[in-house]
């Protein structure tokens, strides 16, 4: 949801003057509050320190990109599969 | 900040295509981007236009003459699917080198790689990908992209193996 919005952003930006107003003005958080952010992400955009519009957007991608990238879990097999195997192993060498 | 990745330029290129595309309203294909560059927004008004001309030099180049508003200068002879592509990839130049485009940061950005990002960015204009995605709901191929899109072929191709990935 957070990638669609920053699409929505760079979009507008690029025909919109008030974006740039906005980010030059030191209130993009205005302008991110229109869009569908979460708060958190709202907090972690606006706080962004960069020294032109598409140094924001980049940043901005890279922090939405890490936020939406699914968590890593390591899955370990349940100790009951293990004995469950050996179980059926030995059924087969006794039959 | 760390150097900016070509996926992360790809990304930045499909916003802007897609902002322009918004600002059109067009609900399909063909883009009208002669149409764009001849009535664009008021930011660029003073950065658009399209001039014809006899060349055999190049297909289409984006100029600014001094005191002039910019253009895309056009060879008057290209088929109608290279006419449009070569409008859509001058158009980058024209926004990088507006006002409005050295505000945002556009020339530092794109600069280092204006062809292959002019190219990108037409084949995104001309094809957005929601029109894309339409296309393919109602069946379309990798075969008809050219003649739905009004791209040249090899355009067409690439820019389906790209809406492919972005799936």
């Amino acid at each position: 949801m957070s990638m669609q919005a920053l699409n929505r952003l760079v979009a507008r930006s690029i025909i919109d003057p008030t974006v740039l107003q906005s980010f030059g003005a030191g209130r993009i958080g205005d302008v991110l509050a229109d869009l569908k952010f979460s708060p958190e992400m709202r907090r972690s955009l606006s706080s962004l320190q960069a020294e032109s519009w598409c140094e924001f957007a980049v940043q901005a991608y890279r922090i939405v990109q890490a936020a939406e990238e699914p968590v890593v879990r390591i899955q370990l097999p349940s100790p009951m599969e293990g004995l469950l195997n050996e179980g059926r192993a030995d059924q087969e060498q006794v039959a | 900040m760390n150097p900016i990745t070509r996926e992360e330029r790809r990304w930045f290129l499909r916003s802007l295509a897609f902002g322009l595309y918004e600002y059109l309203g067009a609900v399909a294909p063909p883009i009208p981007v002669e149409g764009l560059l001849k009535h664009p927004p008021s930011l660029y008004q003073d950065d658009f236009g399209v001039v014809d001309m006899y060349s055999t030099l190049w297909d289409a180049t984006f100029a600014r003459p001094p005191n002039r508003p910019g253009s895309v200068f056009v060879r008057i002879d290209l088929p109608p699917d290279e006419r449009r592509l070569a409008l859509a990839r001058e158009l980058l130049s024209a926004l990088i080198t507006s006002r409005h485009g050295r505000a945002i940061g556009l020339v530092e950005f794109l600069m280092p790689d204006l062809k292959e990002s002019a190219d990108y960015f037409a084949r995104h204009l001309l094809a957005p990908e929601p029109l894309m995605e339409a296309y393919r709901h109602r069946g379309g191929g990798e075969d008809g992209v050219a003649e739905a899109f009004g791209l040249p072929e090899t355009s067409a191709r690439l820019r389906w193996k790209e809406s492919a990935a972005l799936l």
